[in-house]
């Protein structure tokens, strides 16, 4: 399919987080109960429509696990977008964040539009992290901040296209070099800038979905 | 240093493989003479570009634009079918959908690759499965880049062409080379099997040969082995330049905690066992145990397998970086070497 533009996004967390599962439910819209580690990189794709425009998101998904962390560092070069993950379950993860943080300011463009994710949110009961805390936390970095849960699926679509419309801004205002592969953009094949407006629209995997449908 | 001459390293190069002909061949491989006899002169088709295990659809697909990974690198591919083990062997999908298995280096001044590249290929009906560049581009999606050194090779079933790949994290998967592809093909792949489990008279992998110093300087690999030039490629906007320059300095530390970080995870009982007495169990238990699913299994318990890779002796000229497998020339100009027997349908 074609595309106007092609943002590269990371998914960065601590390890059990549901990096897998957001990507999944994402692409798939399915959700995977069993935790499966990740090793090296897994891959996901998706079309979406920003502002009548087709952009691929090129999703890569990177093992949490403090044993690759140091391979994982080596993913954020090029990332438009990276989503911070942690359980809003356990506080750990939320405490890890500045580590994270750190290492996808290093390791990436300063551009790099980051949202902050607090996940599995559908598990209020065993909340260990209040909304506010993430909020607070995104707020001091600069970050944008969700709640989601990659289970029912709420917010999962808020997440990765409100990213996509963050860096389309950034771009339209002249802070991304679209040209420099560096920052995680790729202009598609001419020809689709021209056919992928307004007809893709409806297709199922393009989606410009409101924000903060408020489903979390 | 070694029994043969100097060779290419993992670098990709318009022209086509030079394989001398004083190396000796495979002996099991029948078809290999023939395939000798299509080796290239400068200007003349690749022969393994022919035989679809080299510039093929994997490879086209991570040096276009979209992904840009390892540029100079070569890719020594080929289509699979995932398969399951019942009483037969069952495809796990359609025959339409098929999956492309290569192996790569992340920096291509290394002798040896050490990156596997999987992709899941869609493929139009009636459509030859095993073509470069087919009329009608098939649906290519790139899953997963592993480092080779979290993954496991196997021969699992000679006959049926069937290879075992496992990873660190115990997701296994059983693949049959597609039958589109000549046998030689598979030869290939079972030299690389070898390669990768007892390496190179070229390389450290190798125990028996002492090396003293190390073949490829720390994280400064370069085809001139100038510092600088890497030093100015690392900031060049190329992503995967970093990709590559980190991978192999990231890998070593990795294998040196995952161990550890594995099994004290407490999502999960993993059972350690002795490598012995993991080479004791049968075939009949291990496909017992890894009944695949859809992937594959997710997780089990037996991890201890790659601890001697951890601390194996081909890694400890090299700590700090990779030291992957060949390029296509290397695996088909090096296996009469030291060819050790042909493993029945395990190795």
């Amino acid at each position: 399919m074609t595309y106007a533009y092609l943002f590269k996004y990371i998914i960065i967390g601590d390890t059990g987080v549901g990096k897998s599962c957001l990507l999944l439910q994402f692409t798939d819209k399915r959700f995977q109960p069993v935790h499966d580690l990740t090793i090296g990189v897994e891959f996901g794709a998706r079309m979406v429509n920003i502002d009548g425009k087709q952009i691929k998101l090129q999703i890569w998904d990177t093992a949490g696990q403090e044993s690759f962390r140091s391979i994982t560092r080596s993913y954020y070069r090029g990332a438009a977008g990276a989503l911070l993950v942690y359980d809003i379950t356990r506080r750990e993860t939320f405490n890890h964040l500045t580590s994270w943080l750190e290492d996808a300011r290093q390791h990436s463009s300063s551009n790099m539009v980051i949202m902050l994710i607090g996940n599995k949110s559908d598990l209020e009961s065993r909340r260990d992290v209040k909304r506010e805390e993430g909020e607070a936390f995104a707020r001091e970095h600069g970050l944008i901040f969700m709640e989601t849960s990659a289970k029912t699926a709420c917010n999962v679509e808020e997440a990765f296209i409100n990213t996509a419309k963050e860096i389309y801004r950034k771009i339209q205002q002249g802070l991304f070099d679209v040209h420099n592969e560096a920052n995680g953009i790729k202009i598609g094949p001419q020809q689709c800038i021209s056919t992928s407006v307004g007809s893709i629209a409806s297709q199922r995997n393009s989606g410009d979905v409101e924000s903060n449908s408020g489903c979390c | 240093m070694s029994s043969v001459p100097h060779r290419k390293t993992w670098r990709k190069s318009k022209k086509a493989v030079k394989v001398t002909r004083s190396y000796p061949t495979f002996p099991s491989l029948n078809a290999w003479e023939e395939f000798r006899g299509l080796l290239p002169v400068d200007g003349e088709p690749n022969p393994g570009v022919g035989l679809g295990v080299e510039e093929g659809l994997l490879c086209q697909m991570v040096h276009s634009a979209e992904f840009n990974l390892f540029p100079d690198s070569v890719v020594f591919e080929s289509n699979f079918v995932q398969v399951k083990k019942g009483k037969n062997w069952i495809d796990i999908y359609k025959a339409s959908n098929t999956m492309a298995l290569g192996v790569t280096s992340s920096v291509p001044c290394l002798p040896l690759p050490n990156i596997l590249l999987m992709a899941r290929v869609k493929w139009h009906q009636g459509q030859s499965q095993t073509w470069n560049r087919p009329s009608t581009a098939p649906n290519i999606i790139l899953k997963r880049i592993l480092p080779l050194k979290f993954v496991e090779l196997q021969v699992y079933d000679r006959l049926q062409r069937i290879l075992r790949l496992r990873t660190v994290t115990e997701k296994i998967y059983y693949l049959r080379l597609h039958p589109d592809h000549p046998e030689t093909v598979f030869h290939f792949w079972i030299r690389l099997v070898q390669i990768l489990q007892k390496g190179l008279s070229i390389t450290t992998k190798d125990p028996r040969i002492l090396v003293t110093h190390c073949l490829v300087p720390k994280n400064t690999c370069s085809p001139s082995g100038d510092s600088k030039f890497v030093q100015k490629k690392l900031q060049a906007s190329q992503p995967s330049e970093s990709l590559m320059q980190l991978m192999a300095k990231g890998e070593s530390e990795a294998l040196s905690q995952i161990f550890a970080d594995l099994h004290q995870h407490n999502q999960f009982s993993y059972k350690f066992s002795s490598r012995s007495s993991k080479k004791t169990e049968t075939k009949k238990n291990i496909s017992e145990k890894d009944t695949p699913r859809e992937d594959g299994i997710p997780c089990t318990r037996d991890l201890s397998w790659r601890n001697s890779f951890t601390y194996g002796e081909w890694e400890r000229e090299n700590p700090s970086g990779p030291q992957p497998l060949s390029l296509l020339s290397t695996l088909a100009a090096s296996t009469g070497l030291q060819l050790a027997p042909l493993v029945g349908n395990s190795i």
